[in-house]
């Protein structure tokens, strides 16, 4: 949990030169043709490159402000319905989750957003959160490094915050009317970061007074050993809990069991006649035998004939 | 099962503890009866066999897996060999090589004649009759067993305490700091917009003490949500200064069997319990909106303190959690 | 070879000087069982008992039922140094310290769950073919005695562990409790031992788990197999058997062998599984924590009637002059109570609603009895759905819709389902009835239901006639 201190909010001249920072570093890795996300050096203090500004603003009028509107402040639809929401608390970091995890952009508004193959390249995504940057006050892309996370402190952080939306095991969870927390694999850092840090909606939002850095690292650490966790009980059944594992005592423990008793007992149909009278045993008065495949009652009528009608 | 010998007249339907004369039951199952074909029966030797040989490389194998350090999945196999092997050779032997003719015996009915009965029944009331004559000693005898028995029940009164002011109190009160599960206190800026936070009464702790903990049995019933939602919380009834700076705390325990509400949506402002599904709106008091849950999650009045940080301005608006008998009164 | 036999003779006779085992031993081993195979499903559940009984006591020596805070420091990295209890230290332990551990604690959950679905599936035979008919109805409550109280120690059982999924029942069933009318706050402070989550919990629930209920189920159990040998088992009818005879297998030698042999390859299904399907994996959900709480929380199957019933129940209460029956009385206490009130008094509601007292040793086939077998469909129809309903979050997110519109549908399904069932199953039995009919089977005796005894204003009316009868 954060520790409570004074909150410290980045002036705003020192927002710009980070992103773009950033942004050198992104293309770099670009060039470099890794994607993973690794520790950042410190942010360069350099002036805001305009053209990156501007060749964000110029996508960012393609695609986004048909929804969004113009620099970010909602649209909404003739008949009143909302078409895109409000950019104004997004920031680089929530603007970074959304387009690296391919969803945004939307095809149709109304749909809920789904994670698929990112529609715009790094280059074009680090254009974009530098405009966003210009247009919101949210938070900026954070700097992360998993590697100097503490995988147990992030298990505690975990199971105290994220569990109870994306399950124990990083499987997802449902929210209401029809949203749901998305399971969080395959893990990566830097957009798992983001999210935490701008909470897309309607995942609420951990700022650095709610989660400091360190405990980010700790907890990305742990999200990626969730990825591939200690599954050294066997298969791990889609690791949903008692669900998948109710269905398989009873089609593989039960199922398998009760084909092996078919196979090793007899049916009804093949059961071979028998002389009905016991050896040995003098006659019994009354001993009906009826060959009816049915019930046959009993010869002492007395006993049913004390409880009748 | 193979029934060539079943209409048969004269075959043999001896058993074991039967009084029956006829000839001795045959030693021979299906494979290696009169009539059987020989390769069959080495067929089911050798399949029976086979299972006992595969049993015990299994049980080998469990031994020196075992032996080298253990592995949970080879473990599981090698004993399901050996358990396997053997457990399929028994049955094959006894399906292809014990004597399979179906046996008779007699079923008797259950109940007794009705001179079984009332034999018992007359001696029976012989003995009866001698105690039921002394009705001081039988009422006296009554009286003593009851109340031996109410005694014994006694004990079961130290199982437990009696249900009280723990079930509607909490350890909040006016002043009350609220802190995090790590025991440090929250200051109102601390939790940003849309974010959730889960805190718990500062217990006033021993002096020596200072960085325990609260004990789980205060944190169990008091578990807190302070939210900052991004809407504004609409004016409940009778709670007018209950929210500080934007910030509102309900109780985190479901009203419906109490489980802890963990899901914040933020962009709805609803709480939704992972449990069964009840949920429940921020902005309007916490009041139920969809599941099981039939009462709100009960709000905590919360202030600033001098220093800015986040205090309770008294106890919950209703006892938390889940309903009991008593709990309006 | 000769020598063998000398000796096994000489203890045979040495045991009978001192027992008289002889004529016991002759009786025992002649006792005829019918050999259908679905009366073998009663022994899959003992046997996965016998399962459980030899992997628990090898658990109890590792297990440690303290609910005293330690700090990790075995050898499951992602938890050391964090704080827990003892209990649930000692299950990682037992999971990752102590070789072979994991596979013994993973066979013992595997067969607590096949113990219950062998049960369900036996008491459904039983059911089916009117077994538990005179002189059976004893056996037949002890055998929903034994049913109870195996899911109760099943939940304890799981919830010793002091993980987060388990300990989050435990507080579902402290709720429950607490929800009891007039006891309810009483009876869960003896429980837990005073508010939850209790300052003992987990040493109550070891005593429940290890003594208490696995000394009531042998007991019972005992008493089972008893009433069995004692009543000779049931067995279809046709083909020379009748209320007067047993026709089957000797125990000695094929039946004992075979039934040795079901026992093994139980134990060996429960093994693979053990060893090849994780169940339970306690260290992914952490320790238990009263302010935390996983999505996707269900209880294991057997219970999953019960949570499925918590959610679809709507969201109703009872409140009165400052008193209140909450919500979840009605689905986990009267819905739980009435089930097993129901099951405990079948035999004898049918026996009053059939006028049939008679004693029953050959068993019905299920579609000779279409109104018992219909409205056994439908009874298990109903339990099924909602079992199910406890995945409404899993099924939401699995298939992409709303967990709200799966909880309606579920609703839905809880009151439409069984009745289709019930009637299908109904015409079905007729079929197959006027099949046999037509492949000239006789028609067994079938009777006549006396449906007027429903009729609850005229109960009155009949006490009074039967009082005073008007013949003299």
């Amino acid at each position: 949990m954060a520790r409570a201190r004074r909150l410290r909010r980045a002036p705003g001249p020192w927002r710009l030169p980070v992103v773009v920072g950033l942004a050198a570093v992104a293309t770099g890795l670009a060039l470099a043709g890794t994607s993973a996300a690794a520790p950042t050096a410190g942010p360069a203090r350099q002036g805001p490159e305009p053209d990156l500004v501007a060749e964000g603003r110029a996508l960012y009028r393609t695609s986004c402000v048909s929804c969004h509107g113009v620099e970010g402040a909602g649209q909404r639809a003739p008949d009143g319905a909302l078409r895109g929401p409000s950019l104004e608390d997004v920031g680089p970091a929530g603007a970074y989750y959304q387009l690296t995890s391919g969803r945004m952009p939307i095809g149709n508004p109304d749909d809920l957003p789904q994670r698929k193959e990112p529609a715009y390249s790094p280059e074009e995504i680090e254009a974009l959160l530098a405009y966003i940057d210009t247009i919101t006050e949210g938070p900026p892309v954070p700097e992360v490094d998993p590697e100097s996370g503490d995988v147990a402190a992030g298990g505690t952080l975990y199971r105290e915050n994220c569990q109870s939306c994306h399950s124990a095991t990083g499987a997802g969870g449902a929210l209401s009317y029809g949203n749901a927390a998305p399971p969080l694999g395959p893990p990566d850092a830097r957009q798992i970061g983001a999210a935490v840090r701008a909470g897309p909606d309607p995942m609420p939002r951990f700022g650095p007074d709610l989660l400091t850095d360190q405990q980010l690292d700790d907890l990305i650490a742990y999200v990626e050993y969730l990825d591939d966790p200690d599954d050294r009980g066997g298969l791990a059944l889609g690791r949903l809990g008692p669900i998948p594992e109710g269905f398989l005592i009873w089609v593989g423990g039960l199922g398998l069991l009760l084909v092996a008793a078919f196979w090793m007992g007899t049916r009804r149909r093949d059961a071979p006649r028998v002389d009905p009278e016991p050896p040995g045993d003098e006659a019994d008065p009354g001993t009906a035998g009826v060959d009816a495949g049915g019930n046959a009652p009993l010869a002492r009528a007395a006993d049913g004939e004390r409880d009748g009608p | 099962m193979t029934g060539s010998d079943a209409d048969d007249p004269e075959a043999p339907r001896g058993c074991l503890g039967c009084s029956g004369d006829g000839p001795p039951p045959p030693a021979t199952g299906p494979a290696d009866g009169p009539g059987a074909d020989p390769h069959a029966a080495r067929r089911a030797e050798v399949a029976v066999a086979t299972g006992f040989l595969a049993s015990t490389a299994g049980a080998i194998g469990l031994a020196v897996v075992y032996w080298r350090g253990g592995q949970p999945q080879l473990e599981g196999l090698f004993l399901a060999l050996a358990l396997g092997g053997l457990g399929l050779g028994f049955v094959l032997w006894s399906r292809r090589f014990m004597p399979h003719q179906p046996v008779v015996e007699a079923r008797h009915p259950i109940a007794s004649t009705e001179e079984e009965i009332d034999r018992f029944r007359d001696e029976f009331e012989q003995g009866e009759v001698i105690l039921t004559r002394r009705k001081l000693l039988v009422r006296t005898a009554g009286l003593a067993v009851g109340a031996l028995g109410a005694a014994l029940l006694f004990p079961l009164r130290s199982l437990g305490p009696r249900p009280g002011k723990g079930l509607k109190e909490t350890p909040y009160g006016r002043g009350v700091y609220l802190v995090t599960a790590d025991n440090q206190r929250v200051r109102a800026e601390d939790v940003n917009r849309d974010g959730v936070l889960t805190v718990f009464p500062e217990v006033a702790a021993d002096p020596e003490e200072a960085e325990e903990p609260p004990r789980p049995e205060h944190q169990a019933d008091s578990s807190t949500l302070l939210i900052r939602p991004s809407g504004t919380p609409r004016p409940q009834r009778g709670r007018d200064g209950w929210t500080v700076d934007g910030l509102v705390a309900y109780s985190k325990l479901c009203t419906h069997v109490g489980c802890p509400v963990g899901l914040y949506q933020a962009d709805t402002h609803l709480l939704l319990c992972p449990c069964h599904q009840s949920t429940f709106d921020v902005l309007d008091g916490a009041r139920p909106v969809f599941g099981p849950a039939t009462r709100p999650l009960p709000q905590l009045p919360i202030g600033l303190d001098a220093e800015g940080y986040v205090v309770a301005e008294g106890d919950f608006a209703a006892p938390p959690g889940p309903g009991f008998w008593d709990r309006d009164r | 070879m000769a020598r063998d036999h000398l000796v096994t003779r000489r203890v045979a006779r040495w045991l009978d000087q001192r027992l008289g085992s002889a004529k016991l031993a002759r009786t025992a081993l002649g006792k005829v069982f019918p050999d259908h195979w679905s009366f073998l499903i009663g022994e899959i559940a003992l046997y996965a008992f016998v399962v459980l009984l030899v992997t628990g006591v090898y658990l109890t020596f590792f297990f440690d039922p303290s609910i005293e805070e330690v700090v990790y420091r075995g050898s499951y990295e992602p938890l050391r140094g964090v704080e827990m209890s003892q209990a649930y230290a000692s299950a990682l332990d037992i999971s990752f310290d102590v070789r072979a551990g994991l596979v013994m604690r993973q066979i013992h959950h595997w067969a607590a769950l096949l113990f219950l679905a062998a049960m369900v599936v036996h008491l459904m035979r039983v059911f089916f073919t009117g077994a538990f008919r005179r002189p059976r109805e004893l056996n037949w409550i002890i055998g929903i005695t034994l049913l109870i109280l195996s899911i109760f120690n099943g939940f304890a059982g799981y919830s010793l562990l002091d993980d987060q999924l388990s300990g989050t029942g435990l507080r579902i069933a402290y709720s429950i409790t607490l929800s009891i009318p007039l006891v309810g706050t009483w009876l869960a402070s003896f429980l837990f031992g005073g508010e939850f989550p209790g300052p003992d919990i987990i040493n109550r629930l070891y005593v429940i788990h290890i003594l208490l209920l696995p000394a009531l189920i042998i007991v019972l159990l005992t008493a089972h197999l008893g009433l069995v040998v004692r009543h000779k088992h049931t067995q279809f009818g046709g083909r020379g058997r009748t209320e007067r005879n047993v026709v089957g297998e000797p125990v000695w030698p094929r039946f004992a062998f075979k039934s040795i042999g079901l026992m093994l390859l139980t134990a060996a299904v429960l093994a693979a599984l053990g060893g090849l399907a994780q169940i339970n994996p306690v260290w992914l959900y952490g320790p238990f924590e009263p302010a935390n709480v996983s999505a996707a929380s269900q209880p294991d199957w057997y219970m999953a009637w019960l949570d499925g019933a918590l959610r679809v129940f709507p969201p109703w209460e009872a409140r009165a002059f400052g008193y209140t029956v909450p919500n979840p009385f009605f689905p986990a206490v009267l819905l739980a109570g009435g089930t097993f009130a129901l099951l405990y008094l079948w035999p004898f509601l049918e026996a009053r609603f059939t006028s049939d007292t008679l004693e029953h040793h050959l068993l019905d086939r299920p579609r000779n009895r279409p109104v018992r077998t219909s409205l056994g469909a439908a009874t298990v129809a109903f339990y099924t759905v909602l079992s199910l309903s406890a995945s409404t979050d899993v099924v939401a997110v699995t298939f992409g819709t709303s967990v709200n519109g799966v909880l309606v549908a579920f609703r839905v399904a809880c009151l439409v389902v069984p009745p289709v069932v019930g009637l299908t199953t109904y015409r079905l039995c007729r079929e197959l009835q006027l099949r046999d009919e037509a492949a000239g089977m006789a028609p067994p005796e079938r009777p006549r239901i006396r449906w007027e005894l429903l009729r609850v204003w005229e109960w009155h009316a009949r006490r009074r006639a039967r009082a005073a009868p008007t013949d003299p």
